[in-house]
């Protein structure tokens, strides 16, 4: 089963520190909700992990993280992520191409297309939700990178603002499925769901 | 004289055949007091749950168990390399076929079995069997049989790659099977080049899963002190099992005991051998405890015998005023990972030749290809006979498209086709010979009832404004009761069935059969026959199945073989008991057996009122004065091997009238007309055509396994899979003739599966004619709301 998403989030943060923030595959991973980089292999390999929880069930994905290209000049990265849940019951894997536009203004805007893959038990079940589910991920991913990038460049440093809060350990699928009703009902008027196939 | 009021009181206290008696299982199943395989609790079981593939494709790179295996109360972590030792890790399938018991180096479907894990409780063994870690390589998958035979296509069975066949013939590609082919070609291809009209049309039977509510499940234990092996488990066909797992594990079948008891339905989810089974009878050899598999819904849906998945092209030739000549027929046939595919030896397309249907259609020639995909293994009749419902299918939409493109009326097309009642007994283009029929009355009978000439008036002026109202006619000759040895054997064993009766000092009687009922009523139907040919009230006759160390080996329920074969095994053994009774009854009575005539439920002297001997009377006899050189004991068995196949045939018509915007399809009316030759319990016909009925509705309306590209199953739940409750089912009109079977003892034919095979083709036929005057010649079912839409969105009807 796979979906293909296609985003876009405004930064209110000059391109350059976006920019410091998305090569930072540490960083940037864990802006992604539940997950976390463990581990660097080498110039171009991670191991890492996401965490989902729902409800009482907890599900924790391993995989890898493989960078396959960085274009500075452009400001453009291409990261292939691999991971299978650690039951072997599940498997996902995103292919995400993603870009910093300047914007002007001290602003920028991060551009991103991902194709999500899954099988298993996660595609038979939540097979009817990937799309919505997808969106929300990369809602999420967006802002804490947004609120991250901002952070990097008022701060002009490494360390998050005080008092900003870390991203989330887990997934909170919860918040997650509230967010997928919402853009459902919003679909449904709107008719801007990503698309399926 | 015995007056006529007088016989009538004697025949009906017997509640022999033809009595609507109430079914003598029902007390129980309705009290909660049924007893099946999961209800078992035998001292010291330990549970089984099993491992499965996420991938649809996959090689294996390493399987761990150590972590499964430090949990406390995991007792054992099987995989494919503990079962090598013993050979068991591939087991022959029915259709000449391997299948991996648990997988060996590669996945090649989702849910594939991979390892077995068994503990204490089930709880454990669900908890060890996540711990069990399973490294893959995924592969490319494919799911569409027409894709798998492309070049390119992943190679599925890299343990056969090499191999020119599997069982069924030559292969021509790495992911072909099989080619089946019957009847006359050249004639057939003469016939269609120069015929008048031709018509040509594609159409799937989706991949389907008959869903009992009952899943599979078994409890093995193996006595290691007198190294017996009993098996309790919900199976069809429990002597062929005992037999199977004989040759597979080489203990000696007389040590081995396979019990089916209660099964909370069938419709031939339960006629394979599965994995899990396997795996349970290992492990309790293993550790000498008993072992419990008991399948999830998911396991079920996901793994074990699906249905259909036929991918038809039918083609009929016929003259301009709609008489066939000439029927052509080519089938892709999607078996899954593994051709464990259901059905008599010689017959890899099971009875789909039985498509030339109710049609006196002088040529035909039919062509089946199987194929490999990464689904689940198997291909079983799902509430019908091996294939019949596919072949019904296809007769029936090849039918109305030529009455569509010719414009006739769908019914006059079929009255002009039909075999007529004077052409049986009848020898079709495919090698059939239908034992009897009478398909004109059957259908003028329906066509009375509903008025249809009002209906089709009424569709009429619903088109002029723009309404859809769909009529479906279906008349469908099925071809059961499997068979008659010389055709049709299992792994060898040819397909008889059997029955053994005895009848005790007081008249009351045992009865056991080796058939098993899964919910058909037989300890009520069965009683019924024996009560009728020997006279003893059909209360106190006890019918005991499905264990087989005490039933007469037989090869079990399913495609409708009960009252085909059992039943008449039932009736012949019951005679052998009365033939008998006369030779008592003459000795008891001092008069030659000439002299004696039967009359309901004694033997009298011909022209002597009162000279006569009741058969209780008889029974009492025949423990203590029997005539000189007899044998003590009144009781007979009786291998039946059935001369022909019945064929029980049926007129359906439904109504269904359609929302133009929404593709919401609401069954207004369905009559169902069904021929099953003599009724036995017209009560317990009934509740079985209702079920077929609304199985069919299932099928037609609703389910399908639905797979996406990487085959990952979409539809493994209920809440995915559709099964109808009473809130959607529609009511069932029903009526009936009544053409007896001229081979069977008591001219009965199967019926249970007749409105499913009957049924689906109906519904499909009904939605598909709401379209016909657009048209539209094929929608691909199940026809759900959205479905039906999309047709009607690509037409535009829905524009305001």
């Amino acid at each position: 089963m796979e979906v293909k998403l296609e985003k876009s989030f405004p930064i209110a943060a000059p391109a350059a520190a976006a920019w410091r923030l998305l090569s930072d595959i540490k960083s940037m991973a864990e802006c992604m909700p539940g997950a976390q980089i463990t581990e660097q292999v080498d110039a171009t390999h991670y191991n890492g992990q996401v965490n989902v929880k729902l409800g009482p069930a907890s599900a924790a994905f391993k995989g890898t993280l493989e960078l396959q290209s960085v274009d500075a000049a452009k400001r453009e990265i291409h990261i292939l992520g691999k991971g299978t849940d650690a039951k072997g019951g599940s498997a996902a894997s995103m292919d995400l191409r993603a870009a910093i536009r300047d914007a002007g203004d001290g602003r920028c805007e991060l551009a991103g297309t991902s194709t999500v893959t899954v099988s298993g038990k996660l595609a038979s079940f939540a097979g009817r939700m990937m799309a919505q589910v997808s969106d929300q991920i990369l809602q999420q991913f967006g802002a804490n990178f947004a609120q991250r990038a901002q952070a990097l460049a008022d701060g002009a440093g490494a360390a998050p603002a005080a008092g900003m809060a870390a991203p989330p350990r887990e997934l909170n699928a919860f918040a997650l499925l509230w967010g997928v009703i919402v853009a459902f009902i919003k679909g449904l008027f709107g008719r801007k769901n990503p698309t399926a196939r | 004289m015995a007056t006529t009021a007088e016989r009538v009181e004697r025949e009906a206290k017997l509640e022999g055949v033809g009595c609507a008696r109430k079914r003598k299982e029902d007390p129980r199943f309705i009290q909660g007091k049924g007893n099946y395989v999961d209800d078992l609790k035998l001292p010291g079981t330990v549970f089984g749950v099993v491992v499965r593939s996420p991938y649809a494709h996959a090689r294996i790179k390493s399987i761990n168990k150590d972590k499964a295996l430090k949990l406390p109360g995991v007792l054992a972590v099987l995989t494919a390399n503990d079962l090598k030792p013993l050979k068991l890790h591939w087991m022959p399938t029915l259709a000449g076929d391997v299948q991996a018991v648990l997988a060996d180096e590669k996945v090649c479907f989702q849910y594939q079995e991979v390892a077995m894990v068994i503990a204490e409780n089930r709880y454990i063994a669900a908890d060890g069997a996540d711990l069990v870690e399973v490294e893959y390589e995924e592969l490319p998958a494919v799911v569409d049989p027409h894709k798998a035979l492309e070049p390119n296509a992943p190679v599925i069975r890299d343990d056969i790659k090499d191999k020119k066949e599997a069982g069924q013939g030559p292969r021509r590609h790495h992911n072909h099977i099989f080619t089946w082919e019957v009847g006359d070609k050249a004639g057939t291809d003469k016939v269609f080049q120069s015929a008048e009209v031709t018509v040509k049309q594609a159409m799937v039977n989706p991949r389907v899963h008959p869903c009992p509510l009952e899943t599979c499940g078994c409890v093995a234990s193996f006595d290691k002190v007198r190294g017996e092996l009993t098996v309790y488990m919900t199976s069809q066909a429990p002597h062929v099992i005992r037999t199977v797992v004989s040759l597979l594990s080489g203990l000696p079948e007389s040590k081995i005991r396979v019990v089916s008891p209660d099964i909370g339905g069938g419709f031939g989810n339960k006629v394979g051998v599965y994995p899990g089974y396997v795996c349970a009878i290992v492990a309790s050899i293993v550790l000498g405890r008993p072992v419990k598999w008991i399948e999830t819904r998911i396991e079920n849906l996901a793994t074990t015998a699906f249905a259909r998945d036929y991918h038809l092209v039918g083609e009929l030739a016929a003259d301009k005023n709609g008489r066939i000549k000439a029927l052509r027929v080519n089938v892709i046939a999607d078996h899954g990972a593994f051709n464990s595919h259901a059905q008599p030896t010689k017959w890899p397309a099971g009875l789909f030749s039985i498509c030339t249907g109710s049609y006196d259609i002088p040529v035909a020639h039919v062509k089946v290809d199987g194929v490999y995909t990464n689904k689940a293994p198997g291909g079983v009749a799902y509430r019908c006979s091996f294939r019949v419902t596919e072949a019904v299918h296809l007769i029936e939409r090849m039918i109305d498209v030529l009455a569509q493109k010719l414009n006739v009326d769908k019914a006059e097309i079929r009255m002009r086709n039909f075999i007529k009642r004077e052409q049986f007994p009848y020898t079709s283009a495919l090698g059939w010979q239908y034992d009897s029929g009478d398909y004109h009355t059957a259908l003028k009978k329906v066509l009375d009832a509903v008025n249809y000439p009002a209906l089709r008036k009424e569709q009429e002026e619903k088109r002029k404004r723009g309404e859809l109202m769909g009529i479906g006619l279906c008349t469908f000759t099925e071809i059961v009761g499997a068979g008659p040895t010389k055709a049709c054997d299992i792994l060898g064993i040819g397909m008889f069935d059997s029955a053994e009766i005895r009848v005790h000092p007081t008249g009351s009687v045992i009865a056991r059969m080796g058939t098993i009922t899964q919910g058909q009523g037989h300890a009520t139907t069965y009683a019924q026959i024996i009560a009728s040919e020997l006279g003893l009230p059909s209360e106190n006759i006890q019918i005991e199945e499905g264990d087989t160390s005490t039933a007469p080996y037989g090869l079990g329920t399913y495609g409708s073989r009960s009252t085909p074969v059992g039943g008449a095994a039932t009736a012949m053994a019951a005679r052998k008991i009365r033939d008998k009774a006369r030779k008592i009854a003459a000795h008891l009575l001092e008069v030659p057996e000439g002299d004696l005539e039967w009359d309901i439920d004694r033997f009298k002297v011909k022209g002597v009122p009162g000279q006569e001997k009741t058969m209780k009377e008889i029974a009492w006899a025949a423990y203590n004065n029997v005539p000189e050189g007899m044998e003590m004991g009144l009781e007979a068995v009786d291998y039946y091997d059935p001369p022909n196949f019945t064929y029980p045939f049926g007129a359906y018509l439904a109504v269904v009238d359609i929302d133009r915007y929404t593709g919401e399809t609401k069954v207004r009316r369905f009559y169902a007309l069904d021929d099953c030759g003599t009724r036995i319990n017209p009560m317990i016909i009934e509740g079985q055509i209702h079920g077929g009925l609304t199985e069919a509705f299932a099928v037609a309306m609703g389910q399908k396994l639905e797979f996406d590209e990487g085959g990952n199953l979409l539809s493994n739940s209920l809440m995915d899979y559709f099964v109808p409750t009473a809130a959607e089912t529609p009511k069932w009109e029903l009526d009936h003739t009544v053409t007896k079977s001229p081979h069977h003892p008591i001219g009965a034919k199967g019926v249970a599966e007749s409105p499913h095979v009957g049924g689906i083709p109906c519904l499909n036929n009904a939605v598909v004619d709401a379209f016909a005057h657009l048209g539209v010649t094929d929608m691909e079912m199940p026809h759900t709301a959205y479905s039906v839409w999309k047709t009607i969105h690509k037409l535009g009807l829905d524009k305001r």
